[in-house]
């Protein structure tokens, strides 16, 4: 078995690769017999290959790439095909999901048509995959940890897909782009009152450094403890005085507690799972039962109140307040007089006032009106100084 | 030897830091605190760099008052705007315009010098630039006139958007990258954040909606040379008892360009040559910073307009009275003596 030991040393063995388990071949087989690399050695194993992809590998990949093609090539069509562009442009390139006004309506191709048939195929694509690992697991007779860690992480991918349908638009999923899916995420931020004050934002940002915390504590463990062989955790699990003893007492004497060998990876599994899984919650309620976060805060009382940096009233806010994106247009602010729009004296570029002697036209505008065509309409616009305000009020 | 090796050691952590610190640059940064402690409510300026740029502004000599007109009714034959003010204040704006817009005694720009009335050139031709220029006329009595929220007593002329050029900064035409202008300061409302916890059919804003108005934001803090706490707490970008006073004066100017773009800019295009058009046969718009130039005040507040009664379409600044209006009692009280006047009485108590 010591082959399978990561000994730390430089010595790189050459020897007839090694296949591996005996497998049931019938889903499929391995590729090639293997090879080593020298480099791949400096950083794990030497070994490359044979590599198993079985039909679900080979599928989840040409689906992964159509969907990757469909990005790539309507990035590289945004930019009129200009290979230069595409790659200086890179960064701020997107295909983006459907306009708000299709709603859950079947839209063009060239109107995120392309996007909806990208994020169909991908999705197929990691179903796929997770099929493959976890027969994978299977084959080798190893518990199911990884592909349900993998199935925590798929779960906040579809609930970017999910929540758009709870709310009812296409256009609510993250587009696909480097800057544009970080824009969108700023954006998704703000349209829901800030997601800091999100609990279950809050939870998955807990697990997330929490997951760092404990990787970088287990590195630096099992990395102190190698001078004595802790990378060989099992087999000195048991015994006194070994690198896997110290390493458990190191952390009861430094902080008076301390995992083990075996629970400290159950530590490190939950805290990776429920990121993901506690995020996705997060991105479910958004929108769907809570529309303004910082104001759930609020009403929770996990707000601090700071001063009103204004003197403003109620009925001023109110009047302040502008109108949501999409609701009529009258339903603005009305304190402020509109203009009817009109074209100071554009009649002079009709052909045939250019005939006439425009300096005829009488000084007052409101007379000058009649002269226009019929399809400009008489100025409302004040010629005349309005009635002195006092201080200068907008009435 | 144990001291050479530390020392050494030393060094070699040494040098890498102070590389890394260097890279951070030596500037001195000022911050001004414009709200409350501990919620970063604060600008940002490197120092002496608002002192750089407030050295680049150039500022035309405000022309001496005009003189004795003389009398009798006003001799106009097509002056449809500047109608209510003496023949000498009206001389006066007009040079003045000159230096504003198209270069001191460039008559010709806007005017057929032949016949300074007429709205054609002597072949008979439009002049477009005359007729742009009195709706620019009405537009900046209508500004200074309507929208004291947003220009105060300082007002506006056109220097503050023309700066000496004929074609202003920041002019904007319809394409797919001005979407989120084409919005905003065209025709539609920026409000995107409920104002309640649970949804409702009162506000169906998308996320990409949401963009639309970062960018109109991001627009306007690169327009005033300012960051997002100008005018909001991050916190609650939605909330007013938050946000700095700022906010109101910017919210109004939302509104006034809204309302210049859509009446006073965009219905101008049929009196515009093909060249001054967008692609897609617009006249040019504006923004905010075709007045605002990147600094948070147009010209860093400088009172120019108090000095041209012709450009407020009302008899007074400030309560005190204009003495070249044709309605007012002339009185031999200059604009300089005008200028110590009482303290602005409160616009409306939006403030």
């Amino acid at each position: 078995m010591l082959e399978y030991q990561n000994l730390f040393t430089r010595v790189q063995v050459r020897t007839e690769p090694d296949p591996g388990i005996p497998i049931d071949e019938s889903t499929g087989s391995r590729f090639g017999t293997g090879m080593f690399n020298w480099l791949a050695g400096k950083f794990g194993d030497a070994q490359i290959g044979p590599i198993y992809l079985g039909w679900t590998g080979i599928l989840s990949l040409i689906f992964g790439f159509l969907a990757f093609e469909i990005i790539g090539l309507n990035m590289w069509a945004s930019v009129g095909w200009d290979p230069v562009e595409f790659i200086r442009q890179l960064p701020w390139l997107a295909l983006e999901p459907p306009p708000p006004q299709y709603g859950l309506r079947i839209p063009p191709l060239q109107q995120g048509g392309w996007y909806l048939l990208a994020g169909f195929f991908l999705t197929i694509s990691i179903f796929l995959w997770w099929i493959r690992v976890y027969r994978r697991a299977r084959a080798l007779q190893m518990g199911s940890h990884l592909p349900w860690a993998f199935a925590s992480a798929i779960f906040l991918y579809l609930s970017f897909f999910i929540q758009p349908l709870l709310v009812g638009s296409w256009s609510e999923m993250v587009p696909f782009g480097l800057f544009p899916h970080l824009d969108w995420t700023s954006a998704f931020s703000i349209r829901y009152g800030n997601l800091y004050y999100n609990p279950f934002h809050a939870l998955s940002i807990v697990f997330l450094y929490g997951s760092a915390v404990l990787f970088a504590m287990h590195g630096a463990t099992i990395l102190a403890t190698a001078r004595l062989g802790g990378e060989r955790e099992i087999e000195q699990i048991t015994d006194r005085g070994t690198a896997a003893e110290r390493s458990m007492l190191f952390w009861r004497w430094t902080m008076g507690f301390n995992a083990n060998m075996e629970s400290f990876h159950r530590w490190g599994w939950w805290f990776a799972v429920l990121t993901t899984f506690t995020g996705g919650i997060g991105i479910l309620l958004t929108g769907t039962v809570v529309d303004n976060w910082y104001l759930w805060g609020v009403k929770h009382g996990i707000v601090s109140p700071y001063p009103a940096l204004n003197t403003l009233t109620t009925d001023q806010q109110q009047l302040l307040r502008g109108r949501y994106q999409g609701t009529a247009p009258d339903s603005f602010p009305t304190y402020i007089v509109r203009q009817a729009p009109v074209v100071m004296d554009s009649s002079a570029m009709s052909a045939d006032s250019t005939a006439t002697d425009s300096t005829a036209v009488p000084m007052d505008s409101a007379a000058a009106a009649p002269a226009a065509s019929g399809a400009m309409a008489p100025t409302t616009a004040p010629a005349k100084p309005p009635v002195p305000p006092t201080g200068g009020a907008p009435r | 030897m144990m001291t050479r090796r530390s020392t050494r050691s030393g060094l070699a952590l040494v040098v890498p830091v102070a590389l890394l610190l260097g890279a951070c640059g030596d500037q001195t940064v000022d911050n001004v605190q414009n709200g409350y402690r501990g919620t970063a409510l604060e600008q940002n300026y490197k120092r002496g760099a608002l002192k750089e740029k407030f050295a680049q502004v150039k500022i035309p000599a405000t022309l001496p008052p005009a003189g004795e007109s003389p009398p009798g009714p006003l001799p106009w034959k097509n002056v449809q705007v500047l109608n209510d003010i003496s023949v000498a204040e009206f001389n006066r704006t007009m040079i003045a315009m000159s230096t504003w817009v198209a270069g001191t005694g460039n008559c010709a720009y806007c005017h057929n010098l032949a016949a300074f009335g007429d709205d054609t050139l002597p072949n008979g031709k439009p002049l477009y630039t005359k007729l742009v220029a009195r709706r620019m006329l009405q537009m900046t009595r209508h500004i200074n006139g309507t929208y004291t929220q947003h220009v105060k007593n300082t007002g506006v002329t056109c220097y503050t958007c023309h700066q000496g050029k004929p074609l202003p900064n920041g002019l904007w035409f319809y394409t797919n990258q001005t979407d989120y202008l084409r919005h905003y300061l065209d025709r539609d409302g920026a409000r995107v954040i409920s104002t309640n916890v649970a949804p409702s059919n009162g506000n169906r804003s998308s996320v990409k909606q949401t963009e639309w108005t970062y960018a109109l934001m991001i627009s306007q803090s690169k327009s005033l040379g300012v960051n997002c706490t100008y005018c909001h707490n991050s916190r609650q970008f939605s909330s007013w008892t938050q946000a700095p006073p700022a906010r109101v004066t910017a919210y109004h100017g939302i509104l006034m360009l809204r309302d210049v773009n859509q009446h006073y800019l965009a219905p101008l295009a049929p009196v515009y040559p093909a060249v001054r058009l967008g692609a897609m046969g617009d006249a040019p718009k504006a923004q905010c910073v075709t007045c605002h130039n990147g600094a948070y005040k147009p010209l860093y507040g400088y009172q120019m307009a108090k000095d041209y009664p012709a450009l407020w379409g009302r008899t007074e600044w400030n309560g005190v009275p204009f003495p070249a209006f044709q309605a007012a009692p002339v009185t031999a009280q200059t604009p300089a003596a005008a200028a110590p006047a009482p303290k602005a009485t409160s616009s409306t108590g939006m403030n």
